[in-house]
Order: C-alpha cells, then structure tokens, then sequence
C-alpha cells in the first residue's frame, strides 16, 4: 500500500487524457493509416453458408490492370488456423466453405476501384452441403456436421453443474415457473470498421497496425497460421474506434500479413466496408434458454433447472467461454441451494458467435431476472422484495457454489434502488400515462464475473520509465478501445508518483515496445494491469526517493518525496528537477516493472477440466440493480424508455466520470439489444446486413440514464476498484421486459421488443378479453 | 472516372443532357450515390442539379406555391411560405433521414426517387400538388397522383426534368397531421406513415378531410371511403372506428425486413385512432394547426 | 479536374477526380483523416463536413461538388493548437470515449450553436440525431453541447 502520500488523482473525474487529439480529429486509428505507393487488400468471401470448395477461378480477376495477386490457401505457408481455444478458423478456406462470411481469396490491387472490380470477377467452384442453422437441431445426430474433426459432433463445448439436489428440488418448491426464451444475435456496429496496414519492411520484419483488443495474442496466431517467426512479427495497437469484442481475435491480421509478405517494402492497407464487417465479423451468441424455476411461500429460491443452448456459429472463436460464462451466471446473484445448469455451445452455418461485451450473461440475465418477475407474481410479492430475500451477500455461495469472499455490493445496491425517486415515484408515474399510452415499471439484478477463471493465467507486466525529460511514460500493454483505461493508468501513476497529467505520457500496446498484458476484455483493463502498474510505480518512486535522498546526502530518505516535476527535500526545501535526476541514472535504473496475476476461486465446481479451461469459476464479481420505467403506444406497439437507473457495486471509483461513461455506453447498448437491435439471417444469409437495416439507437431513442455507484472498496482491487466495463450491459434488456410485463400484463420471450412483436401481443391479449394487471 | 457535370442554367442542362444522353441527375445524391456505391446503378456520367437557381425557391403566385423541385428539406422546413400555408409538409419533413440527410436531399429528389417511402410524397397527395415537367421542348403539368407510377417509376419524359411542384393555396385546412412510425426515432425507413389535412367547423365537425397512407402499398395509398366517414362527424370513437377500418382494407403494404403486411396493416388503422387527441381542441374557424 | 474551394480558411486549388467522394479527397489526397468514413451510406454521420456553413454528408459529395465553396472539415475548427469552444466542452464533459463518431458530432454541435438550435435537451438530440454513437450513449455528448452552449454565451434563438 502506498504511505502519507496526498492522493491527488484518484477518485476525480480528471478528463481522460486522450480526449483533446481525438477532438481535433488527430488521433490516427488504424483505419487512419495510408502510405506511400499503397496497395490495398481485399477478400471474396463465399457468400453460402455451407458448401465443399473445388476450386477457385481467380485468373480473369489477375488479369485486370491494377492487380498484383490473388492469393489463395496455396499461399498459406503455416498452419493456415486460427482460433483462442481451437484453431479450426482458415485464413483462406481450403476444404470447407462454412458460412457466408467465409474467405475464399485474397486479392492485392494499387487502387481501391480495382480491387472492388477484381473482387467481382474472382468465381469459385464447390459441392453445395447441407447446413444446419438452429443449435438445437444441430445437435441431432443426423444433422450436417460443420467439423468433421471436431470429437462431439456439432458441439463446441457442453458443460453443466449441479449442486444440491439439482433439478428434482424443483418437486419440493410451493410454486414453479416455466418458460423458453430466445435471444438475439446482436452486431457491434463499432463506427470503425475491421482495419489495418502492415508493411514487411527492411529489416524482415512484418509491422502491423490493427484495430485490435489483442496485439500479443494476435502475433502468436499470425505467426502460426502463417508460418512466421514470431520475432519478426510486429503489432501496433492505436486506440480502437470501438470494439466491445469483435476486436477480440483475428479479423485482418493475417491476412494483410499474407499480403505484405507477398510485396516486401510496400505498405498494404485492408479497411472492411461496413457490409463486409457485418458479414464477416463475429456477433453476440444468439441463444434458446430453457428455465424452470422454484420457490417456496416464504419467498425463498429454492431450485433452478437451466438448459442453455448458444449458437457458436461455424468457429470456436471464444464460443466455449462465452458459454461457460454465461452458464456460471445463469441463477444470477442469488442464493439458491439446488441448481441443474446444462449448456451447450453449438455449431451452425450461422454468422460467428463471438465475444460481446457481457460474453454470454446478458442471454441468461435476460431470462433470469424475467423468471424472478414470474415467481414474483405468484407468491404476490413485490419484485424488489423478492431479490431483497435472495439477494448474496458477502460470504454466501453463489448458484455455481463460489463462496462470495470478495466485495458483494448486491443488496446496497437494491437498498438504494428501493429509495431512489424512480421506484418511490413508479406508482404514481405509470398513472399518470396519456391517451393511448400504458405505463410500466421493471428491475432487474445484475452480476459480472471479472478475469479468464481458475486455469488461464490472468497477468499483466506494467513498465515505468523516468524519462530524460523528468517525464513518466507508461507502457500501457492493455488496448484502449474506447473505456478510457490508458487514461485510468496515467492516473493511477500518477497519483504515486505525485505528478500532474501533463508529466505522464502513454505507450499504447506494441509488441516491440510494450510488455504482454492480455487481452482488453473480460472487464479486467484496470483491474489487473491497473495492480501491475500500482508495483511497478511503488518501486520507481521508492528508487527516485531514495537516488535524490543520497544526491542529497540526506540522513532519511523518508523526508524527500516527489512533487510534480520535482523531488524535494522537505526540511531545506531543497528540490532536483526530475530531468536533472534523469540524467544521473542509468536506462536500468530508471525503468521498473512489475507484475500482477489475479486471484482466483478456491473451489472447485466442476470436475470437467475442459469446463475449468473455459473459465467456470470466477471470484471477482461486480453487482447491479437496474430500473425501467417504459411507456407503451398502444396504437402502435412503440415502447419509449422514459426512465433509466443503474445502482452499481464496482468497488471504489478511480474516476467516476470515466465510470459513468461505461455504464451509460453499456445501458445504450442493452437498450439496443432490448429494443431495436433486430439481427436477420435467413438460412445462414444477413438480411439486416447495414446500419440502414441494422437499427442501432440515435440520440432520440435513449433516455436520460441516471448511474449512481455503490462505493464499497474491494480489497484486490487497484485503490478498490473492480471491473465496470461489461455489467451495465446485463440489465437493459430484462429490466425493459420487466417493465413492458408490469405495463400489460404479458411476458415476452422473444427479442428484441420491437413495436410490432409487442402490438401483436397486445392485440391478442385484447382477444383474449383484456389486460392482466 | 465519371465526369461530373454542374449546369448553372436550363440552356447548360438541355445541351448536357443531348452530350450525355446516359447521364443520371442528381441534385442531393442522398438516393443516387448509395445506389451507386452498391452497384446498383453505374451511369457513364453524371449531372449535378444544385446550381440551377431556376429550381430553388418559394414563391406564391396566382393561388398557388411554387417550391423549386432542388429546395432542401432543411430549407422547405423553414420556409415561411411553407410554414404558413402547409405545415404538413413541414412535419413530415423533419422526421425525414437526419439533419445532414435534409440539408443535402431534395423535394424533387424524394419525388423522383419515387419509393414507396417517400416522406414528402403522402403530403403532397393531400394537397393536390402539381409537378412542372420541363424539356428543351416546353413545359407541361402534371398531378403528383398520375406521376407517380410504382416503386422508382414515375411519368418523366426523355430529356425531361421536374422543375416545380405547385401546390394549391385553397382549399385551407385546419388541421395538419403526419404521423410516422419508424424502427427508431431518426434515420428510419417509414414501416408506415399516416398524414391528414382536415377542415373543422367551429364545434369540431369535420367539414373536409384528406388523408394519406406512405409504405402502405406500391406508391401512397388514399381511401376516399375513410375520408368519407369521417365528413359531417366529431373526431370519436365511431367515427374513427368505420375510418379505421376502411383504410385498413385500402393500403396494400408487404413484408419485409421491417415489418410483416399484417402489422402494417393494422397500423394503417390505428394511426387513423390517433386523431382522437385532437377531438377535445376548441375549434375557432379554421386557424391552422402550426408546428 | 482542376477544383478550387476555400479548405478550414485557406484557398485551396487541387487536380481530382471529378466523381471522386470528397471523404475519399480529405482523407486521402490531402491527408485529412479527421472526417471517419463508418458506413458509406449517409446512415451514421461520421463523415460530417461543413459546406457554406451547413453540415453535409461527405461520403455523400462528389469532389466537383465542391467547386467554389467554403468547406469545413474537423482540422479547421480549432484555431491551431488551442481547441474550439465545442472541443473543450466535449474534453471537459467526458463525452469522448473511442473518438471516432467525435470529428462528425464536433462540428454538428458548432453547427448547432453557430444557428441557434442547441436551446434545449430535445433540439440538441434532434440536432445530434444523425450522427451515430456507439459508446456513449449520448447522454454527455448533449450534456457538452450545453456546456459549450454556456462558454460561448450564445443564446437560442428560437
């Protein structure tokens, strides 16, 4: 722990530190990067969703003026795989074309009009297959298998964990509610789009710039599907113009590193049109969950029996933790003795299920927090009141059986919900609803694990430098794709080393430069890193302290401490410049390091070691309580979110500004998924294939958001913080169902709530002789 | 490399035109370049309407507005005229695309384009409007209603282009209402729009209506049997019900990514139900319902 | 083609292809990549310039388009190093995350003020409702608009 030093930053919303370049439009992402003599790249993609490749007719499409290449798997000198956890993802497709957004050719052109010219001439020639486009019909013996290799047909990963009496307590409970819910595939739509440049340049090595949350990673996987030297592999990491997941594994790198290998000295640049991004990129899971669950009169949670079926797509591409993830939170942040949670992550010809921030739980979330409304509605208890009786707190297990030993904010962040004016307030609210208008209120509880789980190494290596100019530079190797993390750790290095903002200056992640520090995902940027960089800053300054000390000749060297710009001597006043302390050290003693693995669960949940890899369990979790107040047109079925509240425990707050920022973009985005976000493939093709389609919220369809934090420090955490970048996502959509239920009286199970799924069952219900209240 | 064309005047259009018989117009390119991006349309050259003066302005004269086929959403959102004559088209315009979108397209284009969509087009069918067709040749005139053919089809001529659109200043309506439902609250295709211009007698019987139904069939639907159920009655219950159900019956609308035929369909009612909020206004004469 | 238009105050002559997309010319040719290209379609607003002091599409321009006219991209709302009114706001209120919607929003929000429409909450959103944002939310996006609506002593003028 740091000493009497005055904390000067953390805790104040200090504007992030990459904000002014980006507001002059100067900060370059990758897709800002050209160069001269520049040769773009493009892929065909194969455009069916199933299919045996013969061959590739590339010959006219080489001919056209302004064509260098076009290459195909035959160019493919490594593995020609990619993947996290199973590589079974082609660069270029050499036996199995298995979905639309598959890439069959790569071709290299000297302007953008020939590439799109050659693109459209590049034919091929396959043996049309069978596909398959629903999990649950993939999992039937006779079904199309995508991967003929793979050791359980169609399945990805199958997991389950029981404790108690499992599903049979569901026999002893005084009330039971049953229901099927499916979920969405939900598109990140990031303004940019897939982007990057790569160069082989002179010295051999192979530089890629990339919109990437992943550098280190992606080198070992370019360098094994392509069959290059990791060594000579470059990766600059600029700050993503949004990610939230799709970022999370390959989508050009290797491709462009085919490409520049091929022409040695010339830059190569590939920038995904936003179709192609669509097409090619990897979405939130769609889902079919499977709930019954059980109760008895005293309000208790009694049993709960999940089946979960994610649709994974034709990759692995993070498909099993997402799975694992959302199986682990699939009872929610309650206690309840007795649980059967069976999942399956399964292939189909539909576009990649992949990473999106929430991974996996907020398609449980979604059904949960609804069962918790039904049962609610049968024991006639309040919704709030049933989470309150259930609610973990610090030291119960939660449904997977993980004893909560860290910071369980849970029920203050309901107690502060319960007397926040937006429940206080509800009855008299939805009373007050115009002509043609229905008023409802919901909640719904959130929680978000934070790390990879027990087995995959959650580290991160921060590095300081005193600079020659008495500045800090960090060496930031986690991705800023947005969160505001590189800002956070300038913070938090600076609040040690007792200096102003414009003293520190940033990294950003490259392989060359910057330590491995995992990816920027699973809510733990800050988290992990953030506690390296807390070492890694203590020993520089202990170091400067206790150089300037003896340049001093002081007697103590715990009467000198730093001072922007400056160490100081505090009983002569005596002050050395850092520049001038700088000078005097040598590289090795002005830089320090140091390291930071997260803690992980104790116990063992699972025997499945396959399970344990893919992450079950987690010990760090962050909690929230979300509020929907919605109004229903009823002559149109439009639902309006008039009012949002998110009451979050992320630990303490660095800088609560940069907090409000992620809980607002994660509510935006649930609200999304919720309400507009409706995802079309039919057989396998993207009928919602745009932003024209694809229906993202403008600034006149989210509401005033109103986030207040639970402040409870976690003791892991870096000054008590625990990750925030995922858990708001959680609560849009089952909050907003909850809501819509209470203002109609109907549950919905199919989403998202579009006007007009929500007006067909009003009218219905209308049939059916009037609203249920 | 296409040459891009920018006549200044009708003499520079007809002689450009004769050029480039192939050349596809545009005034906004809001249509025409995304058609093109996609590959939908390659024309050899193109032509730039936005500098011919003739085609811009407001003006009143004889009875009639003219509103220069190449005025900008932004720019007939705001016109005085406009605004004191036909705040319908003024309402539908502003939930049209987004701000940059109404900066740069036009009232001719969205005519031209002729989607079944078109935000301006139900406006312009309750007011009667009038299109001028102009070639090297001369001029001619013709109804909004026999213009528009189906989805992108309209009655345009060789060498032809549409350079006003006259709408009659009477008869004056009292009540204007646009009511569209999109997936979102801007940038959104029209699932189904509802516009209405009524004229109420003091007491709030309806004197006259006129109403119109956008992405409800291949070009904007009316039903004059609607419109005839609600003349001599009070904006209620009954009378909006039999109004209801008869556009129910006339609009023609299909499935597609946005929306199923039954959906829109039972829209094309219910936005009729929506005129009941104005049943409890106090109606003095006929003063226009402003934005 | 030879085009002359007036770039962020300066004259500017360059040879371009008459049909070439003016945020293919800024980002390309003259090496301005503030102005985004995010879909191409006119549907999000990334691409927002300036022409004759009106927000336009520049995915949606043709280079010939831009003959005689005052054209303003991101690059020339600052004077220099020291930010626009607009900029400190956006800075100061967090309405930054990833940046990239950022260029586009900027100059939407100046346009904004310059006209007199940023009065209230709802003509601030109906202002900023093309220009989409996938990170914040909006919410302190609009909550800059005002600040900058404050800095800058303009009142509305509706």
């Amino acid at each position: 722990m740091i000493d009497a030093n005055p904390i000067l930053h953390v805790g104040r919303s200090i504007p992030r530190a990459d904000a002014a370049e980006k507001a002059l439009g100067r900060e370059k992402f990758a897709a800002d990067h050209y160069g001269e003599n520049l040769l773009w790249a493009g892929v065909r993609r194969a455009g069916i969703p199933h299919g045996r490749l013969r061959s590739i007719e590339a010959d006219e499409a080489r001919r056209l003026p302004g064509v260098l290449a076009v290459l195909t798997h035959a160019d493919v000198k490594g593995s020609n795989r990619q993947g996290v956890i199973r590589k079974d993802q082609p660069v270029l497709v050499d036996d199995k074309i298995r979905h639309c957004g598959d890439a069959l050719a790569l071709v290299v052109a000297e302007s953008r009009r020939a590439l799109t010219r050659a693109l459209s001439l590049v034919g091929f020639d396959h043996e049309p297959l069978q596909a398959v486009f629903d999990p649950e019909d993939a999992l039937v013996d006779s079904a199309p298998r995508i991967h003929e290799d793979a050791a359980d047909g169609n399945v990805l990963l199958a997991g389950a964990v029981r404790t108690g009496r499992g599903a049979a307590a569901l026999d002893q409970c005084d009330v039971v509610a049953e229901a099927r819910f499916d979920l969405p595939m939900q598109e990140h739509a990031y303004l940019e789009t897939e982007a990057g440049r790569a160069i082989l340049n002179e010295s051999g090595v192979l530089e890629i710039v990339v919109s990437t949350q992943t550098p280190f990673r992606d080198r070992a996987e370019v360098a094994e599907a392509l069959g290059i030297d990791a060594e000579r592999i470059r990766i600059i990491a600029p700050y993503c113009g949004g990610a939230f997941g799709g970022k999370d594994g390959i989508s050009v790198q290797s491709l462009l590193g085919l490409a520049a290998s091929r022409f040695p000295g010339r830059p190569i640049k590939m920038w995904w049109s936003r179709e192609e991004s669509f097409l090619s990129s990897p979405k939130r899971h769609a889902a079919r969950l499977y709930y019954r669950l059980g109760a008895m009169r005293d309000g208790r949670l009694h049993a709960l029996d999940v089946r979960a079926y994610y649709d994974t797509g034709p990759y692995d591409h993070l498909g099993g933790v997402v799975m694992a993830l959302g199986l682990e939170h699939a009872g929610g942040p309650y206690r309840i003795a007795n649980v059967s949670l069976k999942g399956w992550a399964v292939y189909t010809n539909n576009p990649i299920g992949g990473a999106f921030r929430g991974f996996g739980v907020p398609q449980v979330t979604a059904a949960m927090e609804q069962m918790l409304d039904r049962i609610a509605e049968k024991l006639e208890l309040s919704p709030l009141e049933l989470r309150l009786r259930n609610a973990v707190r610090q030291r119960d297990k939660n449904p997977v059986g993980v004893t909560l030993s860290t910071s369980t904010g849970l029920v203050d962040c309901l107690k502060t919900l319960e007397t926040h004016p937006a429940w206080t307030t509800a009855t008299a609210w939805k009373a007050a609803a115009g002509p043609h208008r229905m008023r409802g209120v919901g909640i719904a509880c959130v929680m978000h694990a934070m790390g990879y789980g027990p087995l995959v190494p959650d580290t991160a290596n921060a590095k300081i430098e005193l600079t020659p100019e008495g500045r800090f530079r960090i060496y930031c190797g986690v991705v800023d794709m947005g969160q505001g993390n590189i800002s956070t750790y300038l913070q938090i290095a600076g609040d040690i080393l007792s200096q102003d903002m414009d003293h520190m200056e940033p990294v950003l992640p490259d392989t060359e430069k910057t330590l491995p520090c995992g990816s920027a995902s699973a809510s733990r940027t800050t988290y992990t890193f953030g506690n390296a960089l807390i070492e890694a800053a203590g020993l520089l300054r202990q170091r400067i302290i206790e150089r300037a000390a003896g340049l001093l000749m002081a007697p103590a060297d715990d009467k000198v401490v730093l001072i922007p710009g400056a160490v100081r001597h505090l009983p002569t006043g005596r002050d050395i410049p850092l520049a001038d302390l700088a000078r005097r050290l040598g590289t090795a003693e002005r830089t320090a390091t140091g390291r930071f693995r997260a803690p992980t669960a104790k116990e063992v949940v699972t025997d499945d070691p396959s399970l344990r890899l893919h992450g079950m369990a987690h010990l760090l979790f962050s909690y929230g309580a979300h509020l929907a107040g919605v109004e229903i047109d009823t002559l149109t079925g439009r639902v309006d979110v008039c009012r949002y509240l998110a009451v979050t425990d992320c630990g303490r707050l660095i800088n609560p500004q940069l907090f409000e920022q992620q809980i607002h973009g994660g509510i935006a985005q649930g609200l999304g998924y919720a309400l507009y976000e409706q995802f079309i493939a039919d057989k396998g093709r993207i009928l919602t294939p745009d932003l024209t389609t694809y229906i993202i919220p403008s600034a006149l369809d989210v509401p005033e958001m109103m986030s207040v934090a639970i402040e409870q420090p976690e003791h892991t955490g870096p000054f008590g913080l625990k990750g925030a970048g995922e858990i708001a996502v959680d609560g849009p959509l089952p909050a907003v169902a909850n809501a819509v239920a209470d203002a109609c009286g109907r549950p919905f199970h199919t989403f998202p709530l579009t006007a007009e799924r929500v007006l067909d069952s009003l009218s219905r219900e209308k049939q059916d002789g009037g609203y249920r209240r | 490399m296409r040459p891009v064309h920018l006549p200044r005047t009708f003499d520079q259009l007809w002689d450009t035109m004769k050029k480039s018989p192939d050349a596809a117009l545009f005034a906004g390119g809001t249509d025409l370049l995304v058609l093109m991006r996609i590959g939908r349309i390659d024309p050899p050259a193109l032509i730039c309407l936005e500098r011919i003066d003739a085609l811009k302005g407001v003006s009143s004269d004889d009875g009639r507005v003219s509103i220069g086929a190449a005025s900008t959403h932004t720019e007939l959102m705001s016109d005085p005229i406009v605004l004191q004559h036909f705040p319908v088209l003024a309402k539908s315009l502003r939930s049209l695309g987004s701000p940059h979108i109404r900066n740069m397209g036009t009232i001719g284009g969205n005519i031209m384009t002729a989607s079944p969509a078109g935000d301006t087009l139900p406006s312009l069918y309750v007011l009667d409007a009038v299109l001028e067709l102009r070639g090297r040749e001369g001029v001619r005139e013709v109804p909004i209603q026999s213009f528009i053919k189906g989805p992108g089809a309209t009655a345009i001529g060789p060498g032809e282009i549409l350079t006003r659109i006259f709408v009659p200043e009477k008869p004056r309506y009292g009540l204007h209402h646009y009511e569209k439902v999109g997936l979102r609250k801007a940038l959104a295709c029209a699932v189904l729009s509802f516009t209405a211009v009524l004229d109420l007698a003091d007491g709030g019987r309806v004197r006259a209506a006129r109403m119109a139904w956008g992405s409800a069939g291949p070009t904007v639907v009316t039903c004059p049997g609607a419109e005839a159920a609600l003349v001599g009655e009070r904006l209620t219950g009954g009378a909006l019900a039999a109004a209801a159900e008869r556009a129910r019956a006339a609009v023609t609308p299909i499935t597609d990514v946005r929306a199923s035929t039954a959906y829109r369909k039972t829209l094309a009612g219910n936005l009729v139900l929506r005129l009941a909020d104005y049943a409890d206004r106090h109606w003095e004469g006929n003063d226009v319902d402003g934005i | 083609m030879k085009i002359s238009f007036i770039l962020n105050g300066e004259k500017t002559t360059l040879e371009a292809a008459p049909d070439c997309r003016v945020v293919d010319l800024l980002r390309e040719q003259l090496q301005l990549t503030g102005t985004k290209e995010a879909c191409g379609s006119g549907e999000c607003g990334a691409c927002t310039i300036r022409i004759d002091g009106q927000t336009r599409l520049s995915c949606l321009l043709l280079a010939a388009q831009l003959e005689g006219r005052i054209v303003q991209t991101i690059e020339g709302l600052a004077s220099g190093d020291r930010l626009h009114p607009v900029q400190e706001a956006f800075v100061a209120a967090g309405a930054i995350q990833c940046g990239f919607c950022t260029p586009g929003m900027a100059l939407t929000a100046a346009d904004l003020i310059e006209h007199g429409r940023a009065g209230s909450v709802k003509e601030i959103r109906e202002g900023i409702s093309g220009n989409l944002c996938r990170c914040t939310g909006y919410q302190k996006i609009v909550e800059a608009v005002q600040l900058a609506v404050e800095k800058t002593g303009k009142a509305p003028q509706r």
